[in-house]
C-alpha cells in the first residue's frame, strides 16, 4: 500500500523524520518496502527573480537573463519564451541535480556564460509535460528552496502489508498504528455533510435481499452536481500514490477509500431504473458489463447491486458501464457497504478481476466505519461539485455487529512472550490500541475490540499485540531448558549422506534438476507402452508444458543437464543426482515418492597430463564406481545381469543389477536413439539405483575376519575361451572349487586379436593361494591348481593355453 | 706366525683405508677373510704349532679377524653414509608439476546448506523429519490455519495436482505430520523441496526450505530468539546482528520476520539489502493455538515455536550468487566451485 509522509501527518501529529517513521512502521510489522523522497536533494533549486532579459546575440530562440537569487545576480541563458523581466522563477543553481540525474554545471551556450537553469514543471518532476518555465507568484521569498516554498517535500512510503492487517489499508489505519506506538491520538476524522431539505429515502430506496453476503448497505443521495475535473490538490494527492484522476466525484470516492479504507461507489442516479438499489445474488449465466468495458458472465455465488431491472455493479469489485458517472451526470447515488470477504474473494478470483476495492473487501473493512466514510465523501463531493446532499443516510444494517469481547490473562502473555510486564503496563498498551479494558479480577481482563480490528478474535491475538507494541527488541533473548533427546538420524538419512559423500569422493558433481518434466519424457526414453513409468502425476496449472508432469525417472533431467553442459563445451562429465521420483497410486492413497540415484559419465576418464594419457570413459568406469559403492555399503551378492536391459540402454553394453531376486538398479551406455532424443552426439554412460533397495540391502554391521599370518602365493592360468563364455563364469568356476586355500581369483588380462582364432578370446586369471594354518608348499599349491584347471576345462568349454 | 698375523692385520687395515667403494671393500674382505683368503691360509699353519702355542695363536687369529671385521664394518657404514649423502644432494624432482589423483567432486550448494543447517540443529537436539512433496490441502493449508478462501493463501501460489492434492508450498506440513505422530516434547528440523508457481531471477518454481519446530512446556518467544541467534551466528559468523520484527503467518502467533545484519555491507546499506542494512532470512513465531487444536495438543499446557527459511536464499547470500536460476542450471563450471 502506498501513502505519503505528509498525508499521515494530517492524521496524527508526530515528530519523526521519514527514515525514523519507516523504521517505526517496519518494527510494528508494517514493513516499509520502498521509500521515494520527493524534493530531497533539490535544495539548490531556489526562488529567484528575473531582473533583466535580453536577446542572445548568437541565437534567435535564446535569451540572456540576469537572475537574482537574493544573494547574487547570475547570468543565465534560457530558451523559454513565456516569461519577462520581473517574473519570479525556479532557478536550478550550479551543482543541483534535477530528476533523471541531470546535473547543472557552469556552461557556455553559444558563447555566452550560463550559471544555472530556469526550470519548467516537467524538469522539476512536477508534471508530465509543461510549456515554458514555471512562473512563481510575485513576491515569493528569494533564495528559498522551491520545493520548500511550494510545500512539495514529501516521502512516498510503500508498505508491504501482511494479509491480516486489513485495518491498515488506509492512511487512517497506518496513522492509528503510529499513534498507538507513540501514545498519541489520531485526529478527528468525522466530517458531516450539510444536508439539504430533500429527504433521501423519498428519492431513492435500498433493498438487501442477501443479508448474509451484504450485512450492511448505506447510500446517500446528492443532487445537482456538476461533474468537472478535480482540483489540483486532489489530482496531485491521488497521483502521488499512483491513482489516475477521473473527475471530481470518482476522485473523492478513491480519496476517501485511501484515507479511511472504506471502498465507495458512485452511481449516476438517473441511470438507475426506479431509482432503486437491490442487493442480490446474480442469476447463473447473467451477463454484466463492468466499467472496464468487459462483459462478465456471472454465477449465483456472485453478489450484484441492481436497480429495478438489471445489475449496475459487481458488489465490492467494480461498477457497471451502465451507471457510471459521466460528464453529464447530475444526481449521484453514493454507496458505502460491507460485503462478506470470502464471497468477494471468490468472485474476484474467478473473474480475474482484482481491484483496490475488492482487495479491501476480501480482507475485511471496518463495518463500523461505513457511515463515517459516506459522510466524508458526501461532504467533499458537495463541496467540489456544488451538489446538495439529501437528508439522511439509507443505512440497511438490520443486525449490528457486536464488538468482540475477549478474556485476557496478562500472566499468560508474559509467560508466552518471556517478559514480565506489570498489569498496568499491559492495560496501557491495550488502551493505546483503542481496546477497551474491563478489569474482571486479579487474573483476567475483559477486552473489547474496536470494530476495525477484525484480526483480533482470541487471547493469542491480544498477546501478539502486547509483544508487538512493547517491541520485539525488548524481549530478552533466552535459551530453552529442555530434556536431552537421543533421537538419531534414521538409517535412510545417514545413508543418503554416505552415498552423496561416496560419489563426491569419486569425483562426481551433484546436480539438482526440477521435479517436473515434459510429458513425452517416457517416449524419449523409449519406454514400452505398459511401463509403470508412463503413469504420471499431472499438474493442473503448470507454468510451461515442459514442466507439466512429475517425473518418474531422474534420467531425462540428467541427460538434459549433460546436453546443456556439452553445449557449454564442458565435455568431460561425471554427474549424479539423488532425488525423489513420483508415482501415482490407486484409490486416493498418497503418491509414492521413492528416492533414486542416477549418474552420468561422458568424455574422458582423466584429463591428459604430463604423467598419463587420457582415455574415454566406458561401461567399466560406471561399473567400477558401483562395485566400489556396494562394497563400501557392504551390499553382498550383487548380480549383474545382461538379459532384458532397460529400453534406454545399448542392448549389448548394459545390465540390470540384482540382489537376490530383487532388481536394485541398472547401468549401461545410453541407446543411440535416446541420445538423439536428448540432442546428444557423444556416448553417455549412466546408472540408476533405487535408493530404497540400497537402504534395504546395506549391511552396516560387519563381521571382520582376522588376516592370515602366512605368506601368499599366486598362480596364473591363461585360458582360451569362446566369446560367449563370460569372465564371471570363469571366475565363479575357479572359485567353485571349494578350497580354503583359494583366497582370491581375478581376471588380469583379456586379449583378442593376433594369435587368437576368430570367435575366441584369451583370458588370463590370477589365483592367490594362502592358508590360515601354514605356509603352503609348492606341492600343495600345485595339486590344488591342477584341480582348478581340470575343473575349468571340464565345466566350461575352454582350453588352457 | 705371530708376526705374520700382525703383518696380515696391518696390511688388511691399510687396504681398508684405501678402499673407497663398497665393491673395493668387498674385495678386501675376500682377500683377507674369505674362504680362500690369507687368514684362512695362515690358519692352516696352526696345525704345525705346538700344543702350548696353539691356544694363544688361535686367540690371536680371532682377535685379528675381529679387528679386520670391525674396521671393515665401520668403513662400510661410512662409505654408505657418504654415498647416501651424495645421492640426497643430487637427486631432484620438479615438485611444481601437478600431482596425480582422482579429483574430488562436489555437492550441490543446496545440499551443502541443508547439511550445514541440519548439523547445527542436530547439535541443539533437533531430529530430522521428512514428509511428502505431493500433499493434501489439509496438511499444507487447513491444519496450518489457512482457511479455504482466505487471502493468506495468496501468499503462496500453489501448483495443484488431482484429488485435492497439491505440491506442497512450504515444509510446514511436516510440522503437522510430526505432531500427529508424536506427543511433546519434540524438536524437529525438516528440510525439503517445495513448489510455487512463480519464476524469475529471485523465484524458482521449485526450491528448498528448512522448517524447525520445538514444542515443550514453558517455551517462550525469548527462547525462539535465543535459538535463532545461536543458529544465525553459527551459520553466518559469531557477531552477525539479528533482528526480529512483527509479521504474519497463519500458523504462528506472535509471528516474526528474522533479519540478519547484511552480510555484504555489514549493515551500512547496499544494493543487496536495499539500503536497509538488514537481510530477511527467516520466518518464525510461536505455534498458533489453532494448529495445536488440529493435532490434538493442549495449548494451555504446552507452548512452542516454529521457523522456516529458504535454502536458496541462504546459499545465495553465503556464496554471493545473484541469480537463483544458476542453482538449477547445473553448469559444472558453477558446480565445481563448491
Amino acid at each position: 500500500m502506498k501513502l505519503t509522509y505528509n498525508w499521515l501527518k494530517e492524521f496524527v501529529d508526530f515528530d519523526l523524520s521519514a527514515d525514523q517513521l519507516a523504521d517505526l512502521l517496519t518494527m510494528l510489522g508494517l514493513e516499509v518496502e520502498g521509500m521515494e523522497k520527493q524534493g530531497s536533494g533539490m535544495d539548490d533549486i531556489v526562488v529567484a527573480v528575473v531582473e533583466d532579459k535580453q536577446q542572445h546575440p548568437n541565437a534567435d530562440k535564446l535569451s540572456l537573463c540576469k537572475v537574482n537569487n537574493g544573494r547574487e545576480i547570475l547570468d543565465v541563458v534560457c530558451g523559454a519564451q513565456n516569461f519577462k523581466a520581473g517574473d519570479f522563477v525556479a532557478l536550478a543553481q550550479i551543482g543541483s541535480v534535477l530528476p533523471g540525474d541531470f546535473k547543472i554545471k557552469r556552461s557556455k551556450i553559444r558563447g555566452e556564460e550560463s550559471c544555472g537553469m530556469l526550470c519548467s514543471e516537467k524538469e522539476l518532476g512536477l508534471a508530465e509535460s509543461s510549456e515554458g518555465i514555471m512562473i512563481l507568484p510575485s513576491g515569493s521569498p528569494l533564495g528559498q528552496p522551491v520545493f520548500d516554498f511550494l510545500k512539495l517535500k514529501d516521502t512516498l512510503l510503500e508498505i508491504g502489508l501482511t494479509p491480516n492487517r486489513a485495518d491498515c489499508l488506509s492512511v487512517l489505519g497506518v496513522a492509528r498504528e503510529i499513534a498507538a506506538k507513540l501514545g498519541k491520538k489520531v485526529e478527528n476524522t468525522i466530517a458531516v455533510p450539510t444536508e439539504g431539505n430533500v429527504i433521501a429515502d423519498s428519492v431513492i430506496s435500498v433493498t438487501v435481499e442477501d443479508r448474509e453476503l451484504c450485512p450492511r448497505y448505506a447510500a446517500r443521495y446528492i443532487s445537482g452536481c456538476t461533474i468537472a475535473p478535480s482540483p489540483d490538490w486532489l489530482v496531485k494527492r491521488l497521483a502521488a500514490i499512483g491513482v489516475r484522476s477521473i473527475n471530481n466525484v470518482v476522485d473523492v470516492t478513491n480519496l476517501v477509500m485511501m484515507e479511511l479504507g472504506q471502498p465507495l461507489h458512485a452511481f449516476d442516479c438517473d441511470q438507475l431504473a426506479g431509482r432503486k438499489i437491490i442487493v442480490r445474488r446474480a442469476v447463473d449465466g447473467e451477463q454484466f458489463t463492468t466499467l472496464d468495458n468487459q462483459q462478465r458472465q456471472l454465477k449465483s455465488d456472485d453478489l450484484v447491486i441492481c436497480d429495478c431491472e438489471r445489475p449496475v455493479a459487481l458488489a465490492g469489485i467494480m461498477g457497471g458501464l451502465n451507471s457510471e458517472i459521466y460528464d453529464s451526470t447530475i444526481n449521484v447515488l453514493l454507496e458505502s457497504a460491507w460485503f462478506k470477504p470470502s464471497a468477494i474473494r471468490s468472485t474476484s478470483k474467478r473473474l480475474g478481476l482484482h481491484t483496490e476495492s475488492s482487495h479491501r473487501f476480501e480482507r475485511g473493512v471496518d463495518i463500523g466505519g461505513v457511515t463515517r466514510a459516506i459522510d466524508r465523501a458526501a461532504a467533499l463531493i458537495a463541496d467540489l461539485s456544488g451538489g446538495a446532499v439529501a437528508k439522511g443516510i439509507l443505512d440497511v444494517y438490520p443486525e449490528p455487529v457486536k464488538p468482540a469481547i475477549i478474556s485476557f490473562r496478562p500472566e499468560k502473555a508474559n509467560a508466552l512472550i518471556g517478559i514480565s510486564l506489570k498489569r498496568e503496563e499491559i492495560i496501557k498498551i491495550l488502551n493505546c490500541l483503542d481496546f477497551i479494558v474491563n478489569e474482571i479480577d486479579a487474573d483476567i481482563l475483559q477486552v473489547t475490540v474496536p470494530s476495525y480490528r477484525i484480526d483480533i478474535e482470541r487471547e493469542i491475538d491480544l498477546i501478539e499485540e502486547i509483544a508487538r507494541l512493547n517491541g520485539f527488541d525488548k524481549i530478552p533473548t533466552t535459551m530453552p531448558v529442555a530434556a536431552v533427546i537421543s533421537d538419531r538420524r534414521t538409517i535412510q538419512q545417514s545413508l543418503e549422506r554416505t552415498v552423496r559423500d561416496f560419489f563426491v569422493t569419486h569425483g562426481m558433481n551433484e546436480v539438482i534438476n526440477f521435479s517436473f518434466t515434459t510429458p513425452d519424457a517416457a517416449d524419449k526414453l523409449l519406454l514400452s507402452t505398459d511401463d509403470t513409468r508412463r503413469s504420471l502425476i499431472k499438474l493442473a496449472n503448470p507454468l510451461i508444458e515442459e514442466h507439466s508432469v512429475m517425473r518418474t525417472s531422474l534420467l531425462p533431467g540428467l541427460l538434459e543437464t549433460v546436453a546443456r553442459n556439452i553445449n557449454y563445451r564442458s565435455l568431460d562429465l561425471s554427474l549424479f543426482e539423488m532425488r525423489r521420483v513420483y508415482f501415482p497410486t490407486l484409490d486416493g492413497e498418497m503418491p509414492h515418492e521413492p528416492v533414486f540415484v542416477v549418474g552420468a559419465f561422458s568424455g574422458v576418464r582423466e584429463r591428459e597430463g604430463w604423467s598419463r594419457t587420457s582415455s574415454p570413459v566406458d561401461f567399466y568406469d560406471v561399473k567400477g564406481v558401483l562395485e566400489n559403492l556396494f562394497e563400501s555399503l557392504n551390499i553382498g551378492a550383487v548380480k549383474w545381469v545382461a538379459e532384458n536391459p532397460e529400453s534406454y540402454y545399448h542392448p549389448g553394453k548394459s545390465c540390470t543389477i540384482f540382489v537376490g531376486r530383487e532388481r536394485i538398479g541398472s547401468l549401461g551406455e545410453i541407446h543411440p536413439v535416446v541420445l538423439e532424443n536428448f540432442v546428444l552426439d557423444k556416448p553417455v554412460y549412466c546408472f540408476e539405483l533405487d535408493f530404497e533397495k540400497i537402504v534395504k540391502y546395506s549391511r552396516l554391521k560387519r563381521t571382520i575376519a582376522v588376516p592370515s599370518r602366512f605368506p601368499d602365493s599366486t598362480r596364473d592360468i591363461a585360458i582360451l575361451a569362446e566369446d560367449c563364455v563370460s569372465s564371471e563364469s570363469i571366475i565363479n568356476c575357479a572359485k567353485s572349487f571349494k578350497s580354503q586355500e583359494i583366497e582370491q581369483v581375478e581376471v588380469f588380462d583379456v586379449y583378442q586379436g593376433q594369435g587368437i582364432p576368430d570367435g575366441y578370446k584369451s583370458i588370463a586369471i590370477r589365483i592367490r593361494y594362502r592358508s590360515y594354518e601354514r605356509t603352503l608348499t609348492d606341492d600343495v599349491i600345485g595339486a590344488i591348481h591342477d584341480k582348478v584347471k581340470d575343473n575349468l576345462v571340464n565345466k566350461l568349454k575352454v582350453s588352457i593355453r | 706366525m705371530r708376526e705374520q698375523l700382525e703383518l696380515l692385520r696391518d696390511n688388511a687395515i691399510t687396504a681398508i683405508g684405501t678402499a673407497y667403494s663398497e665393491d673395493a671393500l668387498q674385495e678386501v674382505r675376500v682377500k683377507y677373510l674369505g674362504r680362500k683368503g690369507e687368514l684362512t691360509a695362515l690358519m692352516k699353519g696352526l696345525g704345525a704349532l705346538s700344543a702350548e702355542e696353539r691356544p694363544a695363536v688361535g686367540q690371536l687369529v680371532n682377535t685379528v679377524r675381529d679387528e679386520i671385521e670391525a674396521t671393515l664394518e665401520s668403513s662400510l657404514s661410512s662409505i654408505r653414509e657418504s654415498v647416501r649423502t651424495e645421492k640426497l644432494k643430487t637427486e631432484r624432482i620438479d615438485i611444481t608439476l601437478p600431482g596425480r589423483s582422482q579429483r574430488c567432486g562436489t555437492k550441490h550448494p543446496v545440499t551443502l546448506i541443508i547439511e550445514e543447517v541440519c548439523d547445527i540443529f542436530a547439535g541443539l537436539g533437533f531430529s530430522v523429519a521428512e514428509g511428502p512433496e505431493i500433499e493434501h490441502d489439509w496438511y499444507n493449508f487447513e491444519a496450518l490455519n489457512f482457511p479455504p478462501e482466505h487471502p493468506a493463501r495468496d501468499m503462496q501460489d500453489t501448483f495443484f495436482v488431482e484429488n485435492g492434492l497439491l505440491l506442497r508450498t512450504h515444509t510446514s506440513p511436516v510440522q503437522i505430520r510430526t505432531m500427529l505422530k508424536q506427543k511433546p516434547p519434540l524438536r524437529i528440523i525438516a528440510p525439503g523441496t517445495v513448489y510455487r508457481c512463480d519464476s524469475d531471477a529471485t523465484h524458482s518454481p521449485m526450491f528448498h526450505q528448512i522448517e524447525g519446530l520445538m514444542v515443550d512446556e514453558n517455551i517462550t518467544f525469548g527462547d525462539l530468539k535465543g535459538i535463532l541467534t545461536i543458529f544465525t551466528n553459527q551459520l553466518f559468523g559469531q557477531k552477525t546482528g539479528v533482528r526480529l520484527r512483527p509479521s504474519f503467518f497463519p500458523f504462528t502467533e506472535p509471528s516474526a520476520e528474522v533479519d540478519i545484519a547484511c552480510v555484504i555491507c555489514g549493515g551500512k546499506g547496499c544494493r543487496v539489502c536495499k539500503n536497509t542494512g538488514w537481510l530477511e532470512i527467516l520466518g518464525a513465531g510461536m505455534v498458533d493455538p489453532e494448529v495445536y487444536r488440529h493435532v490434538n495438543y493442549d495449548a494451555e499446557n504446552i507452548s512452542g515455536f516454529a521457523f522456516g527459511m529458504g535454502i536458496e536464499r541462504i546459499a545465495m547470500l553465503k556464496y554471493g550468487i545473484s541469480d537463483m536460476r544458476l542453482l538449477f542450471e547445473n553448469d559444472v563450471r558453477f558446480l565445481k566451485q563448491f
